[in-house]
């Protein structure tokens, strides 16, 4: 029986780290390979020894697909590829392909520096990792292999954020990645057609969440940090490098020139510069505003936002700072916030999630008097505020998602047990599809049916044809014929066809039967008597006594003969063809009732 | 002031020395260190005192930690969370009693008993508060200690948990295996799993949905048996029976029963217990078993079709392997030989190579599994070779019709199998006892022809090589595993005649433009290793005639490949030409090739290539070429000054460029180049370290930072490496010191060096401030014996320093440091305490973050302000 078979090794009701292996007509994909950045040891990556254990990973995984550059979706990828050893390809979009090693570089060394973790992958892994990643544009059905194929289709999210279509004959499984159904400053909706897959694998963050809308969000961020300017005090943004941080400078940027503000944003570290290359040479991957203003005037030139350095903290006056890293952990970040700590005129803006053990994870739950290294207290007078600028589909959009690609199931991942529960109830009441949730490790089986196509003979459609009925689109029908399978190839045609086509001859079956009555009459009149018998009670059928004595009803023959050794019991022999097969068990069973009572 | 007043000045503004100082926002703690040298009570010295683990203030928070953990209203804040608190508490038990742990903090029992009330429990909660009583009840005494209450019973009985519906919850199922076998340590715990019904419910689990659960599930198994057969004194050969413990017993009739199923999962269930059981227990008992289910294992052989072959696989090899059968006939070296014939060729081959990779093996046994491995290239070669006049990788033994069949059965089964068998030779050609005689030869004829038919360049002479040819045309992954196969090969004797036909494969797949940029990158590597392993003609220094023909032919590709659209063609070339001039820098043939060709030139103009991994590669392979004298070429007439070029082109890459990469790389081949003494440096080695330093200084990246100081180090090595300063002198203590020559002083106390120094030991990238203490404290271990007998003197260089230390040490860029006196720096570098700085900052930066303290603040705080951010992430 061919199946799917989806099993998480991350984000299976979680949003830690997303690595899900699919298992599709024989062919292993994994989707995802993240990185959960709140664990500092081996278990911050999927645990892997779940697929060493059906031989090489070479030999087993066709090929790895990443959705998107976040590093939970992408952070395990040196390590599967350069340490635990996987040397097939990797697919990802060009915008991924390109971001995805800045990431990681600078994930690299947070945890080098400030763990100084050794067992880390290198730089030079980083490298080797990437190049075997074939990059696919969107819409380009990529040939994995003879029987693999996949393509990406548009996911919004981040840029280069893509969903992926895995196929392998007529058996498809769609994965979403991280998707947004709205558009927002820099980015577009995601967008996918009907492919009506056997399974959509979809992310469930805001599961139960309807958002409101962005703008309301970018309103408040905005109003936040104009009013902190306007009273004289400096505000910190902590970043990553990429994403959330150049939407922000687009927003920061735009408002500046509106209102006119001479007040100094800064960007610390050199990722601006590369960052912004990507945005302005992915452009198309940005949303129709963005690329219609471009002519005019790019928007990731930024005219107020100037490079940061490290003397500027201590500088007068207000002012704005984009530093990295974003959960202010290590680096420019922390050091920063540890000098604006003190004054309550500052702010910092944190616009993303943060992982428990880090200062942005305690001031975030309220702390104000943070222990630091030697035993020493940091308290924090400044304003805390937390802006989730994360750009999933909510219940709303997911919903459409499912409409819109029409899967014959749907499985969801990336989201909390609880939320996901109820989103599962909502796909099935309203699409009346399965909808499944598997744990991390938990297996999911889908036996799928299929479809084969078959070529039919013009002449059997004609005669179809010819018995009135014209076909219809929607409508199954039955259709008699004959399957020939003849060079990997399946085609119907009428038996006649067949035959000649194969050059057979014809073989006639016929079923035989007989049944004993008692009647002391002769042959010849017993016959007559199954005669009456059948004519009077088949009225819709044609019954024929013929002169040699036998009675036919369609392709039915029936003789009757004397018992060889009781004279007063007589055979009836009765024969049919396989056509006829219903009636001549019917007529059997009427004459093993008997006759009726002749008149003497 | 004299100078010892300034001194002590100096000292009270580096209290606050690392990490940097705060702003007013800083309270200082009674408990805070001191960069005072002498002073004894510091950060370091309390870090080391040996303390509780379950400190004060754990024990403080902990109470109303637990109150969160058992109230279902408030959901816990990060899934970590729970797993950070278990290792802590492990971390606790293994140092201290768990008994009085919970007797000093009954909050933890109180957790344990609330949880037996199911309703109350999240699965995560119930799932950590398993796995947290069987860490405690891994200690004898706490285990009776929580059975005194049936707590045991009830969280793992199967009137406990089992019965609840959070037992659909694979976590819960989980923590439910792993607090069992956390507390399997002890005879207690047996009678405890025994009476409790549990080895029922982990048979159970065995086949559970969650590949987790049940993995852990066969593991805990095999735990079990270990446990119960421990210390159980084993006559030879006696067989099971009734001498067993009952534990071991059940658990052995368990593993009977499954290999008797004809469900393939459950056998497979009893194949991988077993495998583990013989793979971690090497104790004399084990044989007894294996002798007792032997004959169960070979009767699955009689099956069609054998179930479970992967794990039967598995488990031959766990028994092989292990040092108990190492000697004993078992009857186990007939069944791997019989698995080895009723395997399919994919299944067997890892069967084939684990039996080669054994030490002590029957050499008939040998003899198959090599046979089982070459079948499938020596089916390659019988299908492609007109006139099989070669000896054959099977000496016309080949069988295998089964093999063919299934090589030529769809295009991934072969694609599937080949990659399979070159990878398995690959991994066995360097192992010391592979199979002798070794077939070279055949090996390198058939990788070859795979290649040819994967190119479409074999001409195959049967209609079965026909086939092959159509299967195989344009298969990237067989390219791949074929290619690392060949560089494998690259590493033995092969006859000469044939490496004419490696080269030549390996130029048409570096000259081809159907070769994807991972096969590529396997051919240039391939090629590195032919070309290195080549031998040289005998008495000559050159190469043997092959040689100096395929490089004329290598170069133009290379030059076609350094132009390639692709970033990670360019890549990879520049990588194997960097090689290959390092290796062969020397040689007359190359040089005279490398000369001809624009590779120099097209690798000067990698260094503005829009890819920043390209423009390092390109700077790594530049350098060797200068080190080698091969960038030479370019100081052609038109090009007078190409070394000097060369240099100002990498300052202006390490002051310009916008990618680390490129800069790391500029600065390491600058440490390498000092190191190395390369002309360039040579000319006036302290501007040269002054300028690089300088640039350095400003990077915003901390690596260069870190390889900046590097470079520093050398420098300082080889400064007081000097003839005259012998590093023996000080071991002798009555010798007198030599007094450091001045000029050699002022070198070594250059402002420009300690600047870049001290300003690095203020840096907010740990790395940078840990090389520069240690270089620093290398400067001044190296100068005190020289330099320590004269007091500083009122000095208007220390005010300047003061003023400078106290700005960098703000963050600040300040001014720089001017020129003071080389004693006032040196007295500032003795003053500090830097082995009390080394000790701070070997601790990773975030070990207070990772506090258990920190931990449990964390949660705490987290409770109130959950559902506000709870659901975000990326």
């Amino acid at each position: 029986m061919p199946e799917i078979r989806v099993t998480p090794l991350g984000a299976g009701q979680d949003v830690g780290r997303s690595c899900i292996l699919v298992s599709i007509a024989g062919k292993n994909v994994m989707l995802d390979c993240g990185m959960h950045m709140g664990f500092n040891d081996d278990r911050r990556f999927p645990d892997f020894s779940y697929i060493t254990q059906n031989g090489r990973l070479t030999d087993f995984l066709d090929c790895v697909i990443i959705s998107h550059f976040h590093l939970d979706h992408c952070g395990a990828l040196p390590y599967f590829s350069e340490m635990v050893g996987y040397d097939g390809p990797i697919y990802m979009t060009h915008p991924t392909q390109a971001i995805c090693p800045i990431l990681l570089e600078d994930y690299r060394k947070i945890a080098v520096d400030k763990k100084g973790e050794a067992n880390f992958f290198t730089s030079q892994m980083i490298k080797d990792c990437m190049k075997k990643v074939v990059a696919v544009h969107l819409h380009q059905t990529v040939q994995v292999d003879d029987e693999l194929e996949i393509k990406a289709y548009y996911a919004g999210h981040v840029l280069g954020a893509a969903m992926f279509q895995i196929k392998v004959g007529s058996e498809s499984v769609v994965y979403t990645g991280d998707y947004n159904m709205t558009p927002d400053r820099h980015l577009g909706a995601a967008w996918i057609d009907k492919c009506r897959p056997n399974l959509l694998i979809t992310e469930s963050t805001y599961a139960t969440t309807i958002r409101d809308s962005k703008r309301c969000r970018e309103r408040d961020f905005l109003k936040k940090v104009h009013e902190t300017v306007e009273r004289g005090g400096k505000v910190l943004i902590p970043v990553f490098a990429l994403g959330r941080a150049q939407e922000l400078c687009i927003l920061l940027e735009t408002f500046w020139e509106r209102m006119n503000l001479k007040v100094p944003i800064y960007f610390s570290t050199g990722l601006t510069e590369k960052a912004n290359h990507y945005y302005k040479l992915f452009i198309t991957w940005t949303n129709q505003k963005i690329r219609k203003t471009f002519v005019q005037r790019n928007m990731f030139e930024f005219k107020h936002i100037k490079a940061f350095d490290r003397a500027f903290a201590d500088n007068p006056g207000p002012m704005v700072v984009f530093a990295t890293p974003g959960m202010l952990h290590a680096g420019q970040s922390l050091q920063i916030f540890r000098k604006w700590a003190g004054n309550e005129k500052n702010m910092v803006i944190m616009p993303g999630y943060c992982v428990q053990g880090t200062v942005g994870h305690k001031i975030l739950s309220g702390q104000r008097k943070l222990e630091m290294e030697g035993r020493q207290v940091l308290e924090v007078k400044m304003q805390v505020e937390y802006m989730s600028f994360s750009a999933h589909a909510d219940a709303k959009g997911i919903m459409q998602l499912v409409g819109q690609a029409e899967p014959e199931r749907v499985l969801l991942v990336h989201g909390e047990a609880k939320k996901m529960e109820f989103l599962r109830q909502k796909i099935e009441q309203e699409f009346r599809v399965s909808c499944y949730m598997p744990a991390n490790g938990e297996t999911v089986t889908l036996p799928t049916s299929p479809s084969i196509p078959v070529g039919i003979s013009l002449g059997l459609l004609k005669r179809e044809m010819a018995q009135g009925l014209l076909p219809e689109a929607k409508k199954p029908r039955l259709l008699h014929g004959t399957l020939v399978m003849k060079d990997s190839s399946f085609r119907l045609v009428s038996s006649e066809q067949a035959l000649k086509e194969l050059g057979l001859a014809e073989h006639q079956l016929r079923f035989t039967c007989r049944v004993h009555l008692q009647d002391t009459r002769k042959e010849q009149e017993t016959a007559l008597r199954v005669y009456s018998h059948l004519k009077s009670t088949l009225k819709d059928h044609c019954v024929q006594h013929l002169p040699d004595g036998s009675v036919t009803v369609e392709s039915i023959l029936i003789q009757a003969a004397a018992h060889s050794e009781d004279p007063g019991t007589k055979v009836l022999l009765v024969s049919w063809t396989y056509q006829d097969e219903e009636l001549g068990s019917f007529l059997t069973a009427l004459l093993k009732k008997g006759l009726p009572q002749a008149p003497s | 002031m004299d100078g010892q007043t300034r001194l002590g000045m100096l000292h009270r503004l580096l209290v606050l020395f690392w990490p940097p100082p705060q702003t007013e926002s800083v309270i200082l703690s009674p408990l805070s260190f001191s960069i005072y040298r002498g002073h004894k009570i510091q950060h370091s010295d309390w870090h080391k005192e040996p303390l509780r683990i379950m400190d004060p203030e754990c024990s403080r928070l902990l109470p109303a930690l637990c109150a969160v953990l058992a109230d279902p209203r408030q959901p816990v804040a990060d899934d970590t969370c729970l797993e950070k608190l278990l290792d802590w508490f492990k971390k606790v038990t293994e140092a201290e009693s768990s008994l009085l742990l919970l007797q000093e903090n009954p909050c933890l029992v109180e957790l344990l008993s609330h949880v037996l009330r199911p309703q109350d429990v999240s699965p995560r909660v119930l799932s950590f508060s398993l796995r947290l009583a069987g860490t405690f009840a891994a200690q004898e005494d706490c285990f009776q200690y929580l059975q005194q209450g049936d707590l045991l019973l009830g969280l793992f009985g199967e009137a406990g948990t089992l019965g609840w519906a959070a037992w659909n919850v694979p976590t819960v199922r989980s923590g439910w295996i792993q607090g069992l076998s956390s507390l399997a340590q002890h005879p207690s715990a047996l009678h405890f799993l025994a009476d409790s019904g549990a080895v029922d419910t982990v048979f159970s689990l065995q086949g559970d949905p969650s590949l987790f659960v049940a993995s852990a599930a066969s593991q805990l198994l095999v735990h079990i048996l270990a446990l119960s057969m421990h210390g159980e004194a084993v006559e030879h050969h006696s067989p099971q029976g009734s001498a067993w413990p009952t534990c071991a017993q059940k658990i052995v009739g368990h593993v009977e029963e499954s290999l008797r199923s004809t469900a393939a999962p459950q056998v497979t269930q009893a194949l991988n217990v077993l495998t583990t059981t013989f793979g971690r227990c090497h104790s004399p008992w084990t044989e007894v078993l294996w002798e007792q289910l032997s004959p169960l294992v070979a009767c699955l052989l009689e099956r069609d079709p054998i179930p479970a072959g992967h794990s039967l696989v598995d488990l031959l090899l766990s028994v092989a392997r292990s040092p108990v059968f190492s000697s004993a006939d078992c009857g186990l070296w007939e069944t791997v030989a019989q698995t080895l014939s009723r395997l399919s060729p994919t299944q067997a081959g890892p069967l084939a190579l684990g039996t080669l990779k054994l030490q002590h093996c029957p050499q008939a046994l040998r003899t198959q599994a090599f046979g089982i491995l070459l079948q499938p290239l020596a089916c390659v070669l019988k299908a492609t070779t007109q006139a099989p006049t070669s000896p054959g990788l099977l000496d016309g033994t080949l069988g295998g019709s089964m093999t063919v069949d299934a090589l030529l059965s769809s295009k991934s089964a072969c694609a599937g199998l080949l990659c399979q068998t070159l990878a398995q030779l690959e991994e066995l050609h360097p192992l010391p006892h592979r199979p002798s005689p070794w077939p070279q030869a055949s090996l390198l004829e058939a990788v070859v022809t795979i290649l040819q038919l994967c190119d479409g360049s074999a001409a195959p002479g049967s209609s079965v090589g026909g086939r092959l040819c159509g299967t195989l045309a344009g298969c990237v992954r067989v390219q791949r595993a074929a290619l690392d196969f060949l560089g494998t090969l690259s590493q033995g004797t092969s006859p000469q005649e044939l490496v004419p036909q490696v080269f030549a494969v390996l130029l048409e797949y570096l000259e081809s433009p159907d070769s994807s940029p991972t096969v590529l990158k396997k051919a240039f590597q391939a090629t590195l290793g032919w070309l290195l392993s080549s031998p040289k003609t005998p008495g000559c220094s050159d190469f043997g005639p092959h040689i100096p023909l395929f490089l004329g032919e290598l170069f133009p590709v290379l030059q076609k490949r350094l132009c390639s659209p692709c970033w990670e063609v360019r890549d990879s070339a520049l990588e194997f030409f960097t090689n290959l001039s390092r290796h062969w820098g020397g040689q007359a043939d190359f040089r005279q090739a490398l000369f001809s060709s624009e590779a120099p030139t097209l690798t000067q103009q990698l260094l503005r290539d829009p890819e920043s991994y390209v423009r390092a590669s390109a700077v790594t392979a530049m350098a060797q070429l200068s080190s080698q004298g091969l960038h030479a070429t370019l100081a052609s007439p038109e090009h007078p000054e190409a070394e000097q070029g060369l240099l100002r082109e990498f300052l202006n890459i390490l002051s310009a460029d916008s990618e680390g990469f490129p800069r790391r790389a500029v600065v390491q081949v600058f440490t390498q180049w000092l190191r190395d003494g390369h002309a360039e440096v040579a000319r006036d080695t302290e501007q040269f370290v002054a300028t690089v330093l300088q640039v350095v200084s400003q990077d915003l990246d901390w690596e260069v930072r870190v390889q900046g100081l590097e470079l520093a180090q050398v420098f300082l090595t080889q400064k007081l490496g000097q003839p005259g300063h012998c590093p023996y002198t000080v071991a002798l203590p009555e010798a007198p010191l030599p007094r450091l020559r001045p000029e050699v002083l002022r070198t070594l106390c250059q402002p420009w060096l300690l600047e870049f120094a001290f300003r690095a030991l203020f840096d907010c990238d740990r790395p940078v401030a840990q090389k520069a203490c240690n270089l620093l404290l290398f400067l001044r271990d190296k100068t005190a014996p020289y330099a320590g007998t004269q007091e500083t003197g009122d000095s208007p260089h220390l005010d300047s320093m003061e003023a400078a230390l106290q700005r960098w040490q703000a963050g600040e860029q300040g001014q720089p440091l001017g020129d003071p006196e080389p004693e006032a720096m040196l007295a500032v570098l003795r003053s500090l305490d830097l082995e009390g700085l080394q000790g701070r900052l070997a601790e990773s930066s975030d070990h207070v973050e990772k506090s258990p303290q920190s931990l449990l603040q964390d949660m705490l705080a987290t409770v109130d302000i959950l559902e506000e951010n709870e659901a975000d992430c990326y």
